[in-house]
């Protein structure tokens, strides 16, 4: 995935998870710059398809690291409570 | 964000601002394009949009939160409130801010003097290259090397680059139109400057072959030498100057900061130019050696190697040389004094451990006082725990203050330790082989730093994680007496009890070393000298060797008849002079010369045994001039002592007596073997009473002899650098004009040194006075710190117990039992530090031992009053707040609440 701005980000969150997931979409700012204060994202100004100017995110490295082991930690989690609800 | 940014961030909050609001409402304005786009109204796709979003202004908030600028401006408000905190208990603000700065100045210069003598590199290349070999005689005493042997040793060793030979024992007189200036002299052979490596930044170093007699009139300069004598002018290389009269052409100039031997601060390199008899004698041990060790041979190979070389030696000149032995030892370590026989590896050792001493009785205290002042503070934390303030908010309100107080204890401890830097440097320059270059050292400064910040954050912390977990609810109703009935409160006391015991015993110790000190210090100033320090002149007579020859340079000039009997004979008769008299090496700081001898008849003396004397020249007149008196036969005379007697004639002193004369017999008509046939053995003619030829050993052994006698070819080599010793009966000082107007109407090449012999034996006990002085300073340190430890915690108790107190009184108890009550815990708490603190000396004595011997028998009296005056300061500071206590009116207290 290449670089999106804070809009783009909301859409595709809601397109990929069939808006399931609606928070209100001005939270997503904060956890933007702490991504970016970790060093797991980089932002540079730049013009949308319609010439507006916006912010643009790009996953670091060090973010996709981060990333993989949100993923894994999830998946043990999901694992963990599909086992569980086994004996359910 | 690296912290330089957010810091920036601080200074342009309107842009960040500016962006995040930029950012928010582009995101606003595509939905609302969208919704548009959806067919919306332009009203409800904006209300849509909105509401999609959330509120902005709290977005807004958030995002610059995240961005931590806000954090720094959070630390600033909280600095600003943390200082108005302090200097709202300046009694406790200026207690803690001095403790660490006493602490971390201490710790600070202590350890910059360390890091020079220790750590710092020497100014030579390839310094783990460099070894010096020390050589032993057969009974063990530290031996030179002799030029004959140094030659062959040369040649025979397989694992080193170079190996030269150097010696300091000459001065040299440098002329000028404007007088003589006397220098230290690096005698040297031609590879000397191979070993370290350094180039020189003018000219050359010497040539192979140019410590050869006839090539060797050539001089490097040091770099100090250069500036002070030269002006620093590039042209001097090649320019011909006179050193003790004779012409040497400067070949080059070292760069600042080369020296060698390391005190050797104002020098000048020559060639060797040994006297010829010391050159010839295998048995003349007079050179040092240093050695650089070829590249991938470790120090055991040069060993091995060098202990091959010495038994050839043994075994080819089996009279002279058996039973010396080598050890090779890495230079640094020789050169900072730290090699195995170094004076100065204990003491600082022993230093540092006081300075880390003093710097944790320090810690301990701020810790002592920030905890109290968080009991103190327990209302106000909760109130604003009741009002909101998240914990961590609390927290990092409380870190900052302690931030505050170690930014203040940085400055004072940077004050701190350049007074003390300061005050040292007197000492430090004479003392230590590169004291000079001691200053104000930031890599210990920081540690030091970050170990007392450590302290007050740590001890900060303790309450305020304590409080912020408390329900503010109980804290605030639990009132001004919060903590003095709550278990953790208990504790609290408990550690800071034990922080006061630790305080007390701490400085204890520190006391009873520096107690230790003073008084051995006390007794070598008092020493039994032999001698009236306070009376006695020493005046330096260094003659150039040049003006001693005559023109032709065939036959020399008689420094006896010329020098030294016209200058004796002036001297006796100038207005103050009681007596007068010289002798080659300055009684109390020169010794060292002498050699094995054994007196005719006598059994042989077991191989291993150390018998040998000192030996000094001296003239007639010598003896009077110290106040020495004859105990036996006659003193030394130039009328039957002469140089055409077969046999020489000598003075023992009554150690030589007692050492050789242990069984009572006469030592005067006695004999040493120094000859062959028995009309030709020195004989001894008298016996005169002991002065100290080394202040802190007791008399050694001594033959005197007189110069008259001295065959006139041995003259020069024997009477270039000796003492003027001149007795008066006013102040010796005042003698200075007249004793230069003479020496300089005699030889104008002489340059004029003097020193009373009241200043020789401060000289001498530099280090020592250092020692006690530094030890001194750090147990007064200590001690008051301890005493404010100690004054903080009971009066704090006593506060916090008035209620307590106040019950007891309306329920009878008198105010005498209240302020016995306070002062039994005093006592009970000091009691428990001076007992720690004997525990704590007597377990360390081995490791105290460096610096100074503990005979708990012997110096019982001395430690016991340390610890009574202790115990006594400890006691007087309870009385206060024991008065406090007892002033209590019950009413009021009960009321209070």
């Amino acid at each position: 995935m290449g670089d999106l701005h804070g809009y783009g980000i909301v859409l595709h969150i809601q397109r990929a998870s069939e808006d399931l997931l609606s928070v209100e979409e001005g939270s997503l700012y904060p956890a933007l710059h702490r991504m970016e204060q970790s060093g797991w994202v980089t932002s540079k100004w730049a013009l949308t398809e319609t010439k507006r100017k916006a912010k643009f995110y790009k996953l670091t490295p060090a973010g996709r690291k981060q990333l993989k082991e949100a993923e894994e930690s999830f998946e043990q989690l999901v694992k963990g409570v599909r086992a569980m609800l086994r004996y359910a | 964000m690296s912290l330089a940014n957010r810091i920036a961030n601080l200074f342009r909050r309107g842009k960040v601002d500016n962006e995040i609001d930029a950012e928010l409402r582009s995101h606003i304005a595509m939905r609302t394009e969208d919704n548009l786009a959806a067919g919306m109204s332009p009203q409800r796709a904006r209300r849509e949009a909105l509401l999609r979003f959330g509120n902005p202004a709290v977005m807004h908030e958030r995002t610059a939160e995240a961005d931590a600028a806000l954090y720094l401006q959070g630390l600033w408000a909280d600095m600003r409130y943390a200082l108005r905190q302090l200097l709202r208990s300046p009694g406790f603000a200026i207690t803690a801010v001095l403790a660490l700065s006493l602490g971390v100045g201490a710790a600070t210069a202590i350890f910059s003097v360390i890091d020079v003598v220790l750590f710092r590199p020497l100014p030579f290349a390839n310094q783990d290259r460099l070894v010096f070999p020390f050589m032993k005689s057969r009974t063990g005493s530290s031996l030179p090397v002799s030029v004959l042997n140094y030659y062959e040793e040369r040649a025979q060793l397989q694992t080193f680059t170079a190996m030269a030979g150097w010696s300091t024992l000459d001065r040299v007189n440098l002329e000028r139109p404007e007088g003589s200036i006397s220098l230290r002299a690096a005698k040297t052979t031609d590879n000397f400057f191979t070993v370290f490596g350094v180039a020189p930044i003018l000219g050359r170093t010497f040539l192979p072959g140019e410590d050869q007699p006839g090539k060797d009139n050539v001089a490097v300069l040091s770099y100090e030498v250069w500036q002070a004598y030269f002006n620093g002018s590039a042209r001097v290389v090649g320019q011909t100057v006179k050193l003790d009269g004779n012409p040497y052409t400067i070949v080059g100039v070292m760069p600042a900061g080369f020296r060698f031997p390391l005190y050797m601060r104002e020098a000048i390199y020559t060639p060797l130019h040994a006297p010829e008899s010391w050159a010839r004698a295998r048995g003349m041990h007079w050179m040092r050696t240093v050695g650089r060790m070829k590249d991938g041979v470790t120090l055991q190979q040069a060993q091995a190697d060098l202990d091959r070389v010495m038994a050839n030696l043994a075994k080819t000149y089996p009279q002279q040389e058996e039973g010396h032995t080598g050890t090779l030892i890495p230079l640094a370590a020789e050169l900072n004094g730290f090699a195995s026989d170094g004076k100065m590896k204990g003491p600082m050792q022993t230093l540092s451990l006081a300075v880390l001493a003093l710097l944790g009785i320090a810690c301990v205290n701020v810790a002592g006082l920030l905890l109290a002042r968080g009991v103190k503070r327990e209302r106000e934390i909760a109130l604003r725990a009741a009002v909101g303030a998240s914990r961590r908010r609390l927290i990092r309100q409380m870190i900052n203050e302690s931030l505050v107080l170690a930014l203040a204890g940085l400055a004072g401890g940077v004050l701190m330790s350049w007074l003390l830097l300061k005050a040292m440097n007197v000492f430090l320059v004479e003392a230590i082989a590169r004291g000079a270059d001691v200053s104000l050292n930031l890599k210990v400064l920081a540690v030091a730093l970050i170990i007392a910040t450590l302290t007050s954050v740590l001890a900060s912390l303790a309450p305020a994680i304590r409080l912020s977990g408390t329900d503010p609810n109980r804290a605030l109703r639990g009132g001004s007496g919060a903590g003095s009935g709550t278990s953790l409160g208990k504790s609290q006391h408990r550690l800071r009890s034990t922080f006061v015991i630790t305080q007390v015993a701490l400085s204890l110790v520190l006391l009873m070393v520096s107690g230790l000190l003073l008084r051995n210090l006390q007794a070598l100033f008092k020493t039994g000298l032999g001698f009236n320090q306070n009376k006695i002149i020493a005046v330096v007579l260094d003659l150039s060797r040049g003006n001693y020859k005559d023109p032709s340079g065939k036959n020399e000039k008689d420094p006896l008849l010329t020098f030294y009997h016209p200058l004796l004979e002036r001297v006796a008769h100038l207005p103050g002079v009681v007596a007068s008299g010289v002798i080659d090496l300055l009684p109390i700081a020169e010794w060292g010369s002498g050699y094995d001898i054994h007196i005719a008849g006598q059994p042989p003396y077991p191989k291993n045994a150390a018998m040998s004397s000192e030996t000094r020249n001296v003239s007639a007149g010598y003896f009077d001039a110290m106040g020495i008196k004859l105990t036996r036969g006659r003193l030394l005379s130039p009328s039957l002592d002469r140089p055409e007697n077969i046999a020489s004639n000598m003075v023992v002193n009554e150690a030589f007596r007692r050492k050789f004369f242990s069984n009572g017999s006469d030592p005067v008509g006695a004999h040493i073997d120094d000859a062959g046939k028995a009309e030709g053995k020195s004989g001894i003619v008298g016996v005169v009473s002991d002065i100290r030829q080394d202040l802190q050993s007791p008399p050694m052994p001594e033959m005197d002899w007189l110069i008259d006698a001295l065959p006139p070819k041995d003259r020069m080599d024997t009477l270039r650098n000796m003492f003027l010793m001149v007795r008066t009966d006013g102040d010796p000082k005042a003698l200075i004009p007249s004793l230069r107007g003479v020496i300089h109407d005699i030889d104008p090449g002489v340059p004029f040194r003097s020193q009373t012999m009241d200043e020789a034996v401060n000289e001498q006990l530099t280090f020592e006075r250092m020692e006690s002085w530094l030890f001194g300073i750090f147990a007064a340190f200590a001690l008051l710190l301890a005493a404010i430890g100690l004054y903080g915690l009971i009066s704090h108790e006593v506060e916090l117990r008035t209620r307590e107190i106040g019950i007891r009184m309306a329920l009878g108890s008198t105010r005498a039992s209240v302020m016995t009550q306070v002062l039994r815990r005093v006592a009970l708490l000091v009691l428990s530090g001076t007992a720690v603190g004997w525990i704590l000396t007597l377990a360390s004595s081995k490791l105290l031992a460096s610096i100074v011997e503990i005979h708990t028998a012997h110096d019982l009296g001395l430690l016991a009053g340390i610890s009574a005056g202790m115990a006594l300061v400890g006691i007087l500071i309870g009385i206060a707040p024991a008065r406090e206590a007892a002033s209590i009116e019950p009413m009021q207290a009960l009321r209070s609440e």
